[in-house]
């Protein structure tokens, strides 16, 4: 049997080609905010296979769940990794280094992956590799580079707190924690960037596993 | 030596976090009395600075009402506001005590969060507050000129770390 993360790749994977073959894409990629790529993404048929894969397979382990962030994390690393040193920013309305502060970011995602790397390593699991993605315009706009790293964190924050309830052991959450916390910081500063509100609600929402593919499956090539 | 504070119900984690909110709330709600948009402005802050405040103090009231809430869904008793001295004597003063309240706050739903580990539900509304306290820590460090996100990993506070943090601001 496919290991699950491997199964949920290819499965993307399949998507995103019967989606760029419509032609659809890269409408839905110009979208700003990652809730508004998620609806326009809900609203083609084709997604329905993502849905299926994903209420097949609960994540019903902690390896499941960290290889589930994982995999979030290899994209929002590889996003900044690859990304950062395209463009110059400037100040922030404040007066900070944007460029420093992406750079704070991309940082923090390296660890991120790093600490979930060696955690599913020790505990006898496989740990998800990169793929290989497509950001889009957000290589070529530097709006669009900002807004997709608000849409990947804000993404990354709804992941992991619709995870959250699938991790059993007590210190694994304490350390998922420590790490949503730091992705909220970021999509903080990155709403405020972008002319958002940098704390939209009360409360967060917290998206499923589908929920999350939908937004961030269009990203991954293979 | 005491014993580390155990959080051991549901109605021990939720009123845990209905204490710090009630510090929240009531800082805000107070603060935004004493200091007028006016008075941000003199102090050379951004027009959007003491309506962000506004929308801080809000959310703390809902995180106020909706723990109270589920407390009594549960059968517990939520445990009522106290009596602070936040101490601060200018609106810099104020503005920093926020950003203390906040960074502890994260830290502190971080290191409950463990307590709520067999209440699925529970503990993911805790969650999505959270990152709701990360967001405004964030913005309130790159106020005070700081890092939004000074590290790759948040820290983490015990039960009795926090206590002993938040404690001098609650007179009775």
């Amino acid at each position: 049997m496919k290991l699950f993360h491997e199964q949920l790749l290819a499965e993307i994977v399949d998507e995103r080609r019967r989606m760029s073959r419509r032609g659809v894409l890269t409408g839905s990629l110009k979208l700003a905010g990652g809730a508004a790529v998620a609806l326009s993404l809900a609203a083609i048929p084709g997604t329905q296979s993502i849905r299926h894969v994903v209420a097949a397979q609960e994540m019903t382990s902690d390896l499941d769940v960290l290889n589930y962030a994982l995999t979030l994390e290899h994209l929002e690393y590889s996003f900044y990794r690859d990304g950062i040193g395209l463009f110059t920013f400037g100040n922030d309305s404040r007066g900070q280094s944007i460029d420093t502060n992406f750079a704070a970011i991309r940082d923090h995602e390296g660890a991120h992956v790093e600490t979930l790397t060696s955690v599913i390593t020790e505990l006898g699991g496989e740990p998800v590799a990169e793929a290989t993605y497509d950001f889009g315009d957000a290589y070529t706009d530097p709006m669009a580079f900002i807004a997709t790293a608000a849409a990947l964190e804000n993404t990354g924050v709804s992941a992991y707190d619709g995870a959250g309830q699938y991790i059993s052991d007590p210190e694994l959450l304490t350390a998922a924690g420590s790490i949503v916390a730091v992705e909220a910081r970021h999509a903080s500063y990155l709403n405020l960037l972008t002319g958002v509100l940098p704390f939209p609600a009360a409360f967060e929402t917290p998206l499923t596993m589908d929920e999350v593919l939908e937004i961030a499956g269009p990203f991954i090539v293979s | 030596m005491q014993d580390p504070m155990m959080l051991e119900t549901p109605v021990d984690v939720l009123n845990y976090a209905l204490t710090l909110e009630h510090l929240e709330h009531a800082f805000y709600r107070d603060g935004l009395q004493e200091f007028s948009a006016d008075d941000f402005e003199t102090a050379g802050y951004a027009g959007n600075v003491y309506e962000w405040f506004g929308i801080i103090r809000d959310h703390e009231m809902e995180h106020v009402n909706v723990i109270t809430q589920v407390i009594n869904d549960l059968g517990g008793e939520p445990v009522a506001e106290a009596t602070y001295d936040f101490g601060y004597t200018d609106l810099a003063g104020f503005i920093g005590v926020a950003q203390v309240l906040e960074n502890t706050g994260v830290s502190a739903y971080q290191g409950a969060a463990q307590f709520l580990i067999d209440e699925d539900e529970l503990l993911t509304a805790a969650l999505t507050i959270h990152g709701v306290e990360a967001r405004h820590a964030a913005y309130l460090n790159g106020l005070q000129g700081e890092s939004p996100f000074p590290d790759a990993v948040n820290p983490t506070l015990t039960p009795d770390e926090v206590l002993a943090a938040a404690g001098p601001f609650i007179i009775s």
